[in-house]
Order: structure tokens, then C-alpha cells, then sequence
């Protein structure tokens, strides 16, 4: 096996055992030195199954020998789909989810029928593992923009800067069982430093398993920083306070990412014939997050109260 | 250079820019090892063929046809008079391009305009909405990283020519690999690696001008001026699988020259110009001119 630097040589991003390249800024990893050749030689490539020459075959794709037909391997960039090494426990019990479902029911709102707590039936109760990517990076970003600061007869200025910032502890989701919402208000609660190696949680747990190649996660990774990066430049570098075609040119560095698995209870109510889903975090039962039934017999005396109420204040100013 | 066949003793005579060599006794393919230099390191990376040789020419032959519209008539039953399948070797360059810029930025607004103007026999004031521009300076800085820029490192394949059949799929990269050209032709880089990482500069310096374009604001830019400096280069050598035929249509002209890259299938080749062809198109063109003309004045 060759030795690969753990790290890219040009932007310090972490390298997998078989790149070839840096995902980040395309550096040639350093391969295996080779026996240096101080004179030359003709050499024939012997099939290492039967010793005859080899040859590389279009047909194949690679050096095949014409005699026993054994392909010979070449080192290629590899696509894999990683799965998740780092699993985040639970800490929260079924039992707990199952109380925590019933407080968010509890805790109503006026529009929400008042049986909602009482007559809800659970449907089911999964504990899951949700998959996502966790990253650090730092990113040199050069942009311009226009902005309204200084702006003399159009209502706009152009501006340009630098600026560098560092991601930590960045989440983006993986999943297909979650939406991006509810990823999106689970990732912060998440204390990811208790990862284990292995998964930790109630019995049937299921993990839901990365679907996306090593190179379309970089991609989608990529993706995320520079929408961050746009994110925050618009935030805090711009003058003024407003803008338009903000341009970012971004150059990443140290992106290392690790793959996690995520728990959350996946949960389903009954409430008059209808099912409603809703997700307890894995950590922390006070999130909650879900849909609820609204009552409508509720809404309409509401609008008619109100209607009555509108009719009333009329009639008076009419007859004063 | 005289090396031996390893597989029958025979003295192999292979040519200096060759990394390649097939027995004339044998048809044992060899691969040549030689001490790296400066200008001929060994190479990092091959694309292997995907293309075969029977589908090369097929590519080949309905390009010439589909443009053979102009060409000589010949042309529509050239034949294949030899076929090579080359890994040519090229430079992978890859840099963090760090620009200094400046330009003028064209920011619009509208404003109200009036003017004068005739209605009715009568002069009257009247006002419209004009766009301006208003031009103001900029200056910044714009880096990244430039991944893939590819040039060629054979006297062979002039770089105008490789960017005819480019792009290459990059992601089909492999680690280069001895086998990986055993039984094929393979030449060893002929052009010096100082004349190559010029070329690769340039060709990122055109590439910017279209990156900094795109990267200013406004509603429009001119005098946009930049000036680059290359941080953290890398060049190493790069075989690409190209497949070159020669097709011949007349037997008194050379035959034409069509590269197909043997990776994708894209075809690079010049059709020839028939001058009969054209001139008879333009007294042709000529002579529904003129008829059209005399019927009109003859009305
Ligand atoms: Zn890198
Ligand atoms: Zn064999």
C-alpha cells in the first residue's frame, strides 16, 4: 500500500487513504517512492497469476492478461459511501419521548381542540439514528458587492474586501428521513463530544445509513460552506444596509470532516382518524418537534365573535 | 538506444521520446524505465482508453462526413490508413491564483429628463425617465484555488491541437501504473517543463479574466486590470489517451490528421476546402443574382 500524508500538503484539508487528489485544491498526494532506476532498462509487466506479459486492454478498462484473462488492479480514485463513525447516544428514554410527546400535546394554544392531550393515541414511537456530516474549515474569502454605504446618484456603491473566518463544528444533515427543518432545529442541541464509536441506545433503534458517495458528500459539504461563508459575509462585513450581487471567491482550508449518526425519536399520534408525526431530540426531551390538529369548530366561533363584534361597533357609529 | 527484449533476448531499438516498446521478434510489450530528469519526470497519473479502436474510427469518419459538405467529394470515402493509440503526455497544473484588481464600476439610475417637442403644430414640454451610469473605482483582491489546467508536454501534439479533444474526465484519474501502457504507444515528455508552467500561467490568466469579470459588481464594469501571482504550484506528469488516424481520400494529397481523445470520443480533425466546390456555389449565387436583377429591371 502506498503512504499518504493524513493532511493536503497545499490547504492542510484531511485526506482519505485513497485520494489521489485533495478535494479541496487539487494537490497530487504524495505517492509511495518507487526503486529509483539509475539506468535504463526494458522491463515486461508479468500477470501476477500465470507470469505471462501483460497488456492494458480498451475492452477491459485495464491491463489484462491475454492468456488466463486476470485483470491486474490500478490505483484509481475511489467513491465509496462512507457510513457514520462517530454515533451521538441517547439520553433520552422512550419513555421519556413518550412524555415529552405528551407535554408538547399539553401544552396546546387557544386554536388547539381541548381534548387534544386526552384523546391522542400513540401510533408509533422509532428511535433512529439520522445521518450527517460534522465539519471544521477555514475559508479565505474575497468578495465585492454593491451596497447603499456611500452612494452618491444611483442608489448604489460597489465594495470590495477579504475576509477570513473559521467553521467549527459545522452539521449538515445527510438524511432523507428527516426534513432540512427539522435537522435544521435538532443539529444545535446535539453535545457531540459524547460520540462513541458505537451506537448506544434503546433496543431497535435503526441507523439510517449515508446514501451519498464520497464525492458527492465533498460536494454537498463544499456547498454548504460557501453558502456560510455568503451567509456571513453579508452579515458582518458589509457597509451599509443593503446590498446586492454579493460575489464570494472562496479558498478553503484544514476542512476535516467527520461522518455522524444522530439520535432522534421518530414519533406518530392518532387524533380523530388522523395521524401526525412528530420528532423528540435523541438528547434533550424538551425539543420537540410536530405538527398539531387545529379545531376548527374553535376558529369559526372565534370569526363569528368577532364578526358580531365588528356588526355591533358599525350599528353604533351609524347611530350616533 | 539498445535495450533487450526480457522476454526473448532480442535487441529492442527504441526510440528516445518513447516510453513504450513492442519485440519484433516477439510482440513482447515492453516498458521502458530511464532515470528521471527535470523536463522527464516519471509520470503521476494516466487516463486509461475507454474508446476502442473500432469506435474510434467510426467517430472519426461521421465527423468527417457530417462537415464534408465543402470538402472534395473524395473525402466521402476516405479510408483508414493507420490508427495509433498514443498516451500523450501533458502537465497537471493545479495553484492558489491570488489577483490584485482594479476597474471602474457602472452603477444605473434613472432620472427625470425634460425635453421638447412638436404636437399638433405646437410646441410643447414634456418628461421622460433616462438611465444613467455613474462610474466609480474599485479596487480588491480575488484568490482561489485553480484545480485542472492541462497542457501538453509533447513537441508532437501542439497544445492548440490537445484543446480541440480536451476536456478529459478527470475523475477517471488512476495512479500511473507501468501496465497501464504496456502494449500501447507512450511517449515521454519532449517539451521542457519551464515552456509548459509558462503555458499553464497563461492559460489560468485567461481563465481569470473570465473569473474577475463574472466577480464584479454593478450593473456593468470596464477597464478591468489585474495582476496575478501564483502561490503553492504543482505540475506533474499527466498521460492522456488519444487516438490519431490518418484518412486517406485522394491518393495524391496527404492524408488528413483526425485526433480522437480516447477517453470521451471527441473528434478534432480539418476538412479540406474544395475550391471547385466553392466556386461553382459562388457562380452560382452570382447567377440567380443577375437573373433576379434583369427580370426586376425588365418590368
Ligand atoms: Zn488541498
Ligand atoms: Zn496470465
Amino acid at each position: 500500500m502506498p503512504s499518504v500524508e493524513p493532511q493536503c500538503q497545499r490547504c492542510h484539508s484531511r485526506l482519505e487513504a485513497e485520494d489521489l487528489r485533495c478535494p479541496v485544491c487539487a494537490l497530487p498526494t504524495p505517492r509511495a517512492p518507487r526503486p529509483s532506476v539509475d539506468r535504463e532498462r526494458a522491463r515486461l509487466i508479468r500477470c501476477n497469476n500465470c507470469g505471462a506479459a501483460i497488456a492494458y486492454s480498451v475492452e477491459a478498462q485495464a491491463p489484462k492478461c491475454a492468456y488466463c484473462a486476470s485483470e491486474m488492479h490500478t490505483e484509481t480514485q475511489e467513491d465509496p459511501i462512507d457510513q457514520a463513525e462517530h454515533f451521538v447516544p441517547f439520553e433520552v428514554s422512550p419513555e421519556q419521548a413518550h412524555e415529552a410527546l405528551a407535554a408538547f400535546l399539553g401544552k396546546g394554544g387557544f386554536f388547539r381542540p381541548s381534548d387534544l392531550a386526552s384523546r391522542a393515541a400513540l401510533d408509533s414511537l422509532k428511535p433512529m439514528w439520522w445521518p450527517g456530516w460534522e465539519f471544521d474549515a477555514k475559508v479565505e474569502a474575497t468578495w465585492t458587492a454593491d451596497t447603499d454605504a456611500g452612494s452618491h446618484r444611483s442608489d448604489w456603491a460597489p465594495h470590495a474586501g477579504a475576509s477570513q473566518f473559521v467553521l467549527h463544528n459545522i452539521l449538515v444533515s445527510a438524511s432523507r428521513g428527516l426534513t432540512l427543518s427539522e435537522t435544521q432545529q435538532l443539529s444545535p442541541l446535539y453535545d457531540v463530544a459524547k460520540a462513541k464509536p458505537e451506537p448506544v441506545g434503546p433496543p431497535g433503534a435503526q441507523v439510517e445509513l449515508f446514501d451519498v458517495t464520497r464525492s458527492g458528500a465533498r460536494r454537498q459539504i463544499l456547498a454548504a460552506v460557501e453558502s456560510m461563508a455568503r451567509e456571513q459575509i453579508a452579515r458582518t462585513e458589509l457597509p451599509g444596509r443593503r446590498h446586492r450581487n454579493l460575489r464570494v471567491a472562496a479558498a478553503l482550508s484544514g476542512l476535516d470532516t467527520s461522518h455522524y449518526a444522530l439520535p432522534a425519536y421518530v414519533l406518530a399520534y392518532r387524533f380523530k382518524k388522523k395521524l401526525y408525526r412528530v420528532v423528540v431530540h435523541g438528547q434533550r426531551m424538551d425539543c420537540v418537534l410536530g405538527e398539531k390538529p387545529v379545531s376548527w369548530g374553535k376558529i369559526v366561533v372565534t370569526a363569528l365573535v368577532a364578526l358580531a363584534l365588528l356588526v355591533i361597533v358599525f350599528m353604533l357609529i351609524q347611530a350616533s | 538506444m539498445n535495450l533487450s527484449c526480457q522476454s526473448c533476448g532480442a535487441q529492442l531499438v527504441v526510440a528516445d521520446t518513447l516510453r513504450t516498446a513492442s519485440c519484433p521478434y516477439c510482440a513482447a510489450p515492453s516498458v521502458v524505465e530511464r532515470p528521471p530528469s527535470r523536463d522527464r519526470p516519471p509520470p503521476t497519473f494516466a487516463l486509461g482508453f475507454v474508446q476502442t479502436p473500432r469506435k474510434a474510427q467510426e467517430l472519426a469518419r461521421q465527423n468527417l462526413l457530417r462537415r464534408s459538405f465543402w470538402a472534395p467529394s473524395s473525402v466521402r470515402n476516405a479510408s483508414v490508413e493507420e490508427l495509433r493509440g498514443i498516451y500523450v503526455p501533458a502537465w497537471l497544473y493545479s495553484a492558489l491564483a491570488e489577483s490584485e484588481f482594479s476597474a471602474t464600476i457602472g452603477e444605473n439610475y434613472t432620472e427625470t429628463e425634460t425635453y421638447t417637442t412638436t404636437e399638433n403644430g405646437r410646441t410643447v414640454t414634456k418628461t421622460r425617465q433616462v438611465t444613467r451610469t455613474e462610474w466609480r473605482p474599485l479596487e480588491g483582491r480575488h484568490a482561489e484555488y485553480i484545480p485542472d489546467v492541462i497542457v501538453t508536454a509533447s513537441s508532437g501534439l501542439p497544445n492548440e491541437e490537445l484543446e480541440q479533444v480536451e476536456p478529459f474526465d478527470l475523475r477517471g484519474l488512476r495512479r500511473y501504473d507501468d501496465a497501464l501502457v504496456a502494449g500501447w504507444i507512450s511517449e515521454e515528455p519532449s517539451l521542457p517543463q519551464e515552456q509548459c508552467l509558462e503555458q499553464a500561467r497563461a492559460e489560468v490568466q485567461g481563465l481569470l479574466k473570465q473569473r474577475l469579470a463574472a466577480f464584479m459588481p454593478g450593473d456593468s464594469h470596464r477597464n478591468l486590470s489585474y495582476s496575478t501571482r501564483f502561490h503553492q504550484e504543482a505540475l506533474v506528469v499527466c498521460l492522456l489517451p488519444v487516438w490519431v488516424l490518418a484518412l486517406r481520400h485522394d491518393p495524391k494529397a496527404p492524408p488528413l490528421r483526425f485526433l480522437v481523445n480516447g477517453q470521451t470520443g471527441k473528434v478534432y480533425g480539418r476538412v479540406p476546402v474544395s475550391w471547385v466546390k466553392v466556386s461553382l456555389a459562388v457562380l452560382l449565387a452570382l447567377l440567380v443574382v443577375g437573373a433576379l436583377f434583369l427580370l426586376l429591371k425588365s418590368r
